[in-house]
């Protein structure tokens, strides 16, 4: 059963990035400054519809208003609620411009398809191969070259996913069919996913356990089932689990090369740009 | 016409416009001329008004079935769940694909089909003419088909029902490429292409009225302060829809030619059930959903403030006239009224901080909307200005007005949060959003428009509502309205999601179904009280007190035509001598002085005026 608290605070689930304390401190300020100016106001409006309540014998002053008071109450504001933006865009730097992006200890594409979420590692040579939406199709959503060796043994899961703590992960982030959205509530990380873009979120989770990930950009009637979990571990466990990815994705490419399958016939034309993988609009 | 109207007449050296009484002494027209195409502004926006209240009971009904869900999964909606056909509901339970219908149209239909009818078609309409002491809008004819673009473009959406697919289903918002297939989306799109253009229609009038019709003596700042909004509501009108007009002509493209405006090249179609008609988006190619993003918030925004800043005129004008004491600062709130609609050009972009736009828009976007506050501050610590020292009244429009004042601080707080880059990564589609936008334009406009549709109701019907039933309505309202929204905020600091139809199949959302029942108990017994409001309105109608001319005893000029005017307003010619504020002046023993009370005879003309 939930405990209600008037406090909304208390509401935040457990923060476990290196950058979420810092964002609920700044939510804190915020909450407290508009705290304050909320009682202030109501109180004074409960206060003076009080005492200027009409009663008989009491009567209204003839007044329209005092321009030093204005100018105090427009400047005051000014500064309080400029600050506040300017004093906030650190934040918003680290946690979104591509310059204050760490260097990443990992990275990964991730895609949103209509209701799941795909993610892509790199496999045993350590380098995701190179990707273009030419070569999208149902049965290789990332787009990935075919005449890419790299390519080869990366490994694609769906609706499960592990990460290790305490590294700066990046995440390349797309969708194959429409908006989605890359939520991580506990790492206070939010991106819109956008067919047509690959765009670039980082995060390092400072805790292990299991979290969710959900879809927050409406994209279809199985929106609200658009989960999965990520299950972040301590290096040495993450390391075994990588492992064992690799192992399984080994045997499958060996059963393929001993039954070939039919090849799908190659998507149409477009020049092709340089299939990089960095902020490339494919 | 009585033996004081002929004082008046005698009172007056002035013209009176022979042709003007020549007019209106022939003119009997058609019971379809007069109630159906009428080109009387009151005639038009008593149109909107019942169109408007209409459409509250069609939002407010599929709002009962969002929280309905919320709180219940998968249980059948009681009493009318059974009648619904099988396509959208399971048993009577709400299904996944009628749950993204219901909250598209829910806020579709609150948005485009009430509160912007409501505030710049029925209280544009009613009052600017009136309060600017003529006889009608400048441009009658075009003010007709303003109205009739709403029933039409509602009926246009709401057809959508009945197509293969169903109605729009992305979200008022509309994002493509979920947007670009389905027919109820195409819909959706032309509707909303026809209300936008009553919009537009109704804008370029009321600044043609506003500019060129104002009586005798009125200067512009001599205009109430509800006139002062409606006025610069009407400038972003005509600036900001045609630009959604532009996104939904582009997004119609897309949607029929395939032309792949917003449509990226390779996606993935119809892919269990996505697109319900198995439709294929198009190969598209080049195309930028952002882009789409970036047109309809560019109106979207500004829409907004079209949706509140006519309501704070109306707000301050019912405020100082139940005070007995002029608003304070009235310059002050006009300045702040021009910021808040230029500053509102420049800040949509808020709306899209995850989008995948340059982070460094984030930044500009960030410093401009939080400054935004600074504006409708001001005019926070003027209306408490406006009651400090005052002669309070409690009637039911002044109880409205602060019910509104309590609740648009709450919304314009919680605004600032979202205003904060950072944060809003975190409650972006969340239910602080809709707690936001519900303190905002349920607390903030809805409050505001039953404010005035009591204030003029005297006046729009010549009946007094009944004072008892409004005290009642007001009170549950405001209660219920604070226990169902205030909670949002918290469920939406956990990271409750927006738009979700089942939340608990995550982990994280499971210990806040309690949060949500109590919620959508709230929000049930508030809809129901909104009955109280529409039995007083009818009821009134028919059995009202008779009301007089000016039973508020207000200063502004519709109060000086005869309750219910007919045909032309005005029984008398209208001279402004002095501002709509003057209350508690020492020119006057009463604590008001109406604007057309002529200084040398101050005394007897306000006794007689009492007398209607």
């Amino acid at each position: 059963m939930f405990d209600f608290s008037w406090n909304m605070l208390t509401y935040f689930p457990p923060g476990i990035s290196t950058y979420s304390e810092a964002h609920d401190d700044l939510f804190r300020l915020v909450y407290w400054i508009s705290a304050a100016i909320f009682v202030l106001v109501q109180l004074t409006l409960v206060v003076f519809i009080f005492r200027y309540r009409a009663r008989p014998g009491h009567k209204s002053i003839y007044y329209h208003g005092n321009n030093v008071v204005e100018f105090v109450w427009t400047l005051a504001p000014t500064v309080l609620f400029a600050g506040l933006g300017l004093y906030s865009d650190e934040m918003w730097k680290v946690m979104k411009y591509s310059s204050r992006i760490p260097t990443p200890d990992m990275e990964i594409d991730v895609v949103g398809q209509a209701f799941n979420w795909h993610v892509r590692y790199p496999g045993g040579d350590g380098i995701l191969g190179k990707r273009h939406a030419r070569y999208r199709s149902a049965q290789n959503l990332f787009g990935i070259d075919p005449a890419d060796s790299h390519g080869k043994d990366d490994i694609v899961l769906t609706g499960e996913f592990n990460l290790p703590i305490n590294k700066n992960v990046v995440v390349h982030l797309s969708s194959v069919d429409v908006l989605h959205s890359y939520f991580l509530p506990n790492f206070r990380i939010k991106q819109d996913a956008v067919p047509g873009s690959w765009i670039e979120v980082w995060h390092n989770g400072t805790k292990s356990g299991k979290y969710e990930l959900a879809c927050a950009e409406l994209c279809g009637s199985g929106h609200y089932a658009m989960r999965a979990v990520l299950n972040m571990q301590a290096d040495a466990d993450f390391a075994k689990w990588m492992e064992g990815k690799i192992t399984a994705k080994k045997a499958v490419l060996a059963a393929e090369a001993a039954n070939p399958q039919p090849v799908a016939p190659a998507p149409a034309e477009a020049a092709a740009p340089a299939g990089e993988h960095h902020g490339s609009s494919h | 016409m009585s033996a004081v109207a002929t004082q008046h007449d005698h009172a007056h050296v002035g013209t009176h416009d022979e042709s003007h009484a020549h007019d209106h002494a022939h003119h009997s027209v058609s019971f379809i001329r007069k109630y159906i195409f009428s080109t009387d502004h009151k005639t038009i926006a008593k149109q909107f008004l019942a169109t408007s209240m209409f459409f509250l009971l069609v939002g407010g009904a599929f709002a009962l079935f969002i929280r309905w869900q919320l709180a219940y999964p998968g249980e059948p909606i009681p009493l009318v769940g059974k009648w619904l056909p099988d396509s959208l509901v399971s048993n009577g339970a709400v299904q996944p694909g009628f749950y993204t219908q219901l909250v598209t149209m829910h806020a579709t239909v609150m948005i485009f089909f009430v509160i912007i009818p409501m505030a710049t078609g029925a209280f544009a309409n009613f009052c600017i003419p009136l309060m600017i002491g003529t006889d009608d809008m400048a441009m009658p004819t075009v003010n007709m088909v303003s109205f009739w673009l709403v029933p039409i473009a509602g009926l246009t959406i709401m057809s959508g029902f009945f197509v293969e697919g169903g109605t729009a289903a992305a979200g008022w918002t509309n994002y493509p490429p979920l947007s670009a297939s389905g027919t109820g989306h195409m819909l959706w799109v032309i509707g909303v292409f026809l209300v936008g253009f009553s919009s537009i229609l109704g804008g370029m009038n009321y600044l043609a009225t506003t500019l060129n019709k104002r009586a005798k003596g009125m200067r512009m700042f001599d205009m109430p302060l509800t006139v002062w909004a409606l006025f610069i509501t009407s400038i972003l009108q005509v600036l900001g829809t045609p630009v959604l007009a532009s996104a939904m002509s582009l997004l119609f493209v897309d949607q029929v030619f395939h032309a792949g405006i917003f449509i990226p090249e390779n996606l993935l179609t119809a892919n269990g059930g996505l697109y319900p008609s198995g439709a294929n988006v198009g190969a598209g190619g080049g195309g930028q959903p952002v882009l789409w993003q970036h047109l309809f918030w560019f109106y979207s925004h500004p829409a907004v403030y079209i949706m509140i800043v006519p309501i704070m005129g109306v707000v301050s004008d019912i405020l100082a006239t139940f005070a007995r004491k002029a608003i304070f600062g009235y310059k002050a709130m006009v300045f702040a009224i021009m910021t808040i609609a230029f500053l509102g050009f420049v800040v949509w972009g808020h709306h899209m901080f995850l989008s995948g736009m340059s982070p460094l828009l984030g930044t500009t976007f960030m410093l401009s909307t939080i400054v935004i506050a600074v504006p409708s501050s001001i005019k926070i610590f003027n209306w408490l200005g406006t009651v400090w020292k005052g002669n309070i009244h409690f009637t039911t429009p002044n109880l409205n007005a602060l019910g509104f004042i309590s609740t648009f601080v709450c919304g314009g707080l919680s605004g600032v949060f979202m205003a904060i880059g950072p944060i809003d990564v975190y409650i972006h589609d969340t239910y602080f959003i809709v707690a936001h936008i519900h303190y905002v334009l349920f607390g903030g406009s809805l409050f505001g428009i039953f404010a005035g549709m009591y204030y003029w109701y005297p006046k729009m019907f010549g009946k007094m509502y009944n004072e008892t039933l409004g005290k009642f309505h007001f009170f549950l309202t405001f209660i219920t309205f604070n226990l169902c929204f205030f909670p949002m905020h918290m469920i939406g600091v956990g990271g409750h999601m927006r738009r979700i139809y089942d939340p608990y199949v995550y982990e994280f959302l499971k210990p806040f179904q309690p949060i949500n029942q109590f919620i959508t108990i709230f929000a049930i017994a508030m809809g129901f009280a909104q009955l109280i409001l529409i039995f007083n309105l009818l009821w009134s109608l028919k059995f009202g007190r008779k009301a007089p001319r000016n039973p508020w005893r207000a200063n502004t000029l519709e109060w000086a035509a005869p309750a219910h005017p007919g045909h032309g307003n005005f029984d008398r010619d209208i001279t402004v001598y002095r501002g709509p504020y003057e209350f508690a002046s020492p020119e006057s023993k009463r604590d008001y002085l109406p604007q057309w009370i002529r200084p040398a005879h101050i005394e007897q003309e306000t006794a007689v005026a009492e007398k209607h």
